[in-house]
């Protein structure tokens, strides 16, 4: 018989409260081995506390959590797990080795294994010339990755990362993001909270979104598309003068655009049949048409769908 | 106007300060008498008119008996008293009726009780001596008159009354009172190490709030946070900086007496065994200070504006800025509940009356006891960051 190899993070019906406040209303995700999974949802949606359920620091009113089968709860069960917080929680007065020893002393690692791993952060962030330099005089970029490798020295099988490229410049993003692939293919599952809605669509595996502390949408990029706005894409264009009364498309009861907007919006299925002819029907009904724009359904047409917000509300 | 600390900084400290010094140096509010000199008194001359001087001076509202002078005690008896520190002073009565004279045992740390005290015994000496000139006087009148005394005995009683009325008159040139320092013999700078050990102890508390800032810093950084999620437990986070603290503050007051010693002439050497237990416990005492301090407060802002107060007030009435003995009784007693008053007497014992170790156990005791509290106090009020 072939043993199930369990799934690296299990969250069941978790809940939180604060007084009046629910944070969270029974969130339930799984994170398998080696997966990169970003977490979505607008400011207040529970991202943080479940993280912070999740790391120890909040105990949940109620629910389950398991890493590698493990109850989270039992001793030695949150070892597995690596912390990187949205903050810069390293010592700016301390070196780079300096800030890696103490959190790997911090982690349960002595004498030899130690050395190598600090030896390997070192490696890993691009910092070997900067490990005898204070942290302090780094930059935004240089910081996040010694901030990111604090996390990582225990080689844990779970990391969780708040926010990890916030505040820090496009390179410095892509240099952290190679970083995290590395973890994520030497079996390192990925949590990750982000407003940059191109990251969580571009570098991770699939995508969780929670709004008032309920998971509202869980799959791939494709799938979460497809459960939402579909494959459609949105053609807008932009005419010559405003609509005296909406459009009528050849072929069709439909009515496009509204009365006095200078464009019109539509969905299509299909960019080859069915522009053309939504292009003669605006031609038909006397408007000359300057622009046109024909974008694909993203994730932030999937969110704004789901919460009706902005990722940053 | 929207900081409230650095508000209170600007208009509260100086107002407490002006307070304190007021108090230490005008003997209570609004009162400016001296305080008053604790003494024992030996009766070496064993006459009436020495009983009558120390009643005398048991009326004078500068000195406090500590013991009844009735009791038996010898001069090495009150020597010891004063060198332990338990009198200020012990005043040796001596001579004859005709010619009493006083030697004032004291400790050359407090220049102004040994000031005071000479007055008043040159005073009372003074004035015994005027008294009984006074009586002879009358005396020698009632004994010219006719059959007052007769017969060869009031002869000699006579002549013998002019004796000493001839030799009791004070001699302007020559003072009646002598003072013997019982402490600082042979000490090249006696009370330096007294203000070595005010300073120490003051900037040891400083030192230690500051450290303890260390973790309201961590807290708002959100680095405690990510502390608390490693293996490392509030427990051990904070023994961790008691123990760092504490070692920062022997070394800080170590290389303090060191400096003390090479430019100042201190003996630390001859000393290291009570220097060493006495700095290892408030050093380590002043540590749980801080930590205890940086827990109560929620910023660093906020230890920042409460350290600056709560160190310099414990320092002003502990002994570090003005010498205790300078303070009123209630004053004095006040200063028992600071950190700072404790250390001092102990490195007082230590360095400047040369006690052996073992008299050193009420104040390690009294600082040991504190800093375990302080520990536990830091440790409950810690809980509130462990976990929402």
């Amino acid at each position: 018989m072939i043993a199930t190899v369990p799934t690296a993070l299990e969250i069941s019906d978790l809940r939180k409260t604060f007084g009046s406040l629910v944070a969270l209303r029974g969130v339930s995700l799984e994170l398998g081995r080696g997966e990169r999974l970003a977490l979505l949802g607008p400011n207040g949606a529970g991202k943080t506390t479940l993280i912070r359920c999740l790391s120890g620091r909040t105990r949940p009113d109620g629910g389950a959590v398991t890493i590698d089968g493990q109850d989270i709860n039992e001793f030695g069960a949150r070892d597995s797990l690596g912390l990187v917080p949205q903050e810069i929680a390293i010592y700016a007065d301390l070196t780079t080795r300096e800030n890696l020893d103490a959190f790997g002393r911090f982690h349960g690692l002595r004498g030899r294994d130690l050395k190598s791993r600090v030896d390997w952060a070192l490696q890993w962030t691009g910092l070997a010339d900067r490990a005898k330099h204070l942290v302090g005089s780094f930059s935004g970029g240089m910081k996040r990755r010694v901030n990111l490798a604090c996390g990582v020295l225990h080689s844990p099988s779970v990391l969780l990362l708040d926010e990890p490229t916030v505040g820090v410049d496009p390179q410095s993003r892509e240099r952290i993001f190679v970083m995290l692939d590395e973890l994520s293919q030497l079996g390192t599952s990925i949590l990750l909270t982000t407003h940059h809605l191109d990251e969580a669509q571009q570098r991770c595996d699939r995508i969780v979104i929670v709004d008032k502390g309920s998971v509202v949408a869980n799959g791939t990029i494709g799938e979460l598309v497809e459960q939402t706005v579909g494959r459609s894409r949105l053609v807008t264009l932009s005419i010559d003068r405003p609509l005296v009364a909406p459009i009528q498309l050849d072929g069709s009861a439909e009515l496009i655009g509204e009365t006095g907007s200078e464009t019109v919006t539509a969905r299509i299925d299909d960019v080859v049949v069915q522009l053309p002819a939504l292009l003669e029907s605006i031609r038909r009904s006397g408007y000359g048409v300057s622009d046109i724009d024909v974008s694909s359904p993203s994730l932030h047409h999937v969110f704004l769908h789901l919460t009706g917000r902005e990722l940053r509300d | 106007m929207h900081n409230r600390i650095e508000m209170m900084l600007t208009f509260a400290v100086p107002i407490a300060f002006f307070s304190i010094f007021a108090v230490i140096f005008g003997g209570g509010i609004g009162n400016s008498t001296t305080p008053k000199i604790n003494v024992v008194v030996v009766n070496e001359t064993s006459s009436q008119a020495g009983d009558k001087l120390i009643e005398s001076l048991q009326e004078s509202p500068g000195l406090r008996f500590k013991r009844d002078p009735k009791e038996e005690l010898s001069r090495e008896d009150a020597s010891q008293l004063v060198r332990h520190g338990i009198v200020t002073m012990a005043i040796i009565i001596k001579g004859d009726d005709g010619e009493m004279q006083a030697d004032l045992l004291a400790d050359a740390s407090n220049q102004v009780a040994g000031q005071v005290a000479t007055a008043l015994v040159s005073r009372a000496l003074m004035i015994q001596q005027a008294e009984q000139s006074q009586l002879q006087s009358q005396a020698f009148a009632n004994n010219l008159q006719p059959n007052t005394a007769t017969g060869p005995d009031a002869d000699e009683a006579t002549s013998s009354t002019i004796q000493s009325e001839s030799s009791g008159v004070p001699d302007p040139t020559l003072s009646p009172v002598t003072i013997i320092d019982v402490m600082g013999d042979g000490k090249t700078n006696p009370v330096v190490s007294m203000y070595a050990a005010g300073i120490a102890v003051m900037f040891l508390l400083f030192g230690a709030t500051g450290g303890g800032g260390a973790l309201l810093e961590e807290r708002e950084s959100l680095t405690l946070d990510r502390l608390l999620s490693t293996r490392l437990s509030m427990d051990e986070l904070l023994l961790g900086k008691w123990f760092y603290l504490t070692a920062v503050g022997i070394i800080q007051v170590s290389v303090m007496f060191l400096w003390g010693q090479i430019v100042f002439g201190v003996d630390l050497l001859n000393h290291i065994d009570g220097f060493l237990m006495m700095t290892v416990v408030t050093a380590s005492a002043a540590a749980a200070f801080g930590l205890c301090l940086a827990t109560l407060c929620k910023t660093r802002g906020q230890l920042n504006g409460l350290s600056v107060i709560v160190v310099l007030a414990m320092s002003a009435l502990g002994g570090s800025m003005v010498p205790r003995y300078v303070m009123s009784d209630g004053m004095r007693e006040a200063g028992l509940w600071t950190f700072n008053a404790w250390a001092l007497d102990g490195y007082d014992k230590v360095f400047w009356r040369e006690l052996p170790v073992a008299a050193l156990w009420p104040q390690l005791t009294v600082l040991m006891l504190s800093g375990s509290l302080f520990l536990v106090v830091a440790r409950i009020l810690a809980l509130r960051w462990e976990t929402d």
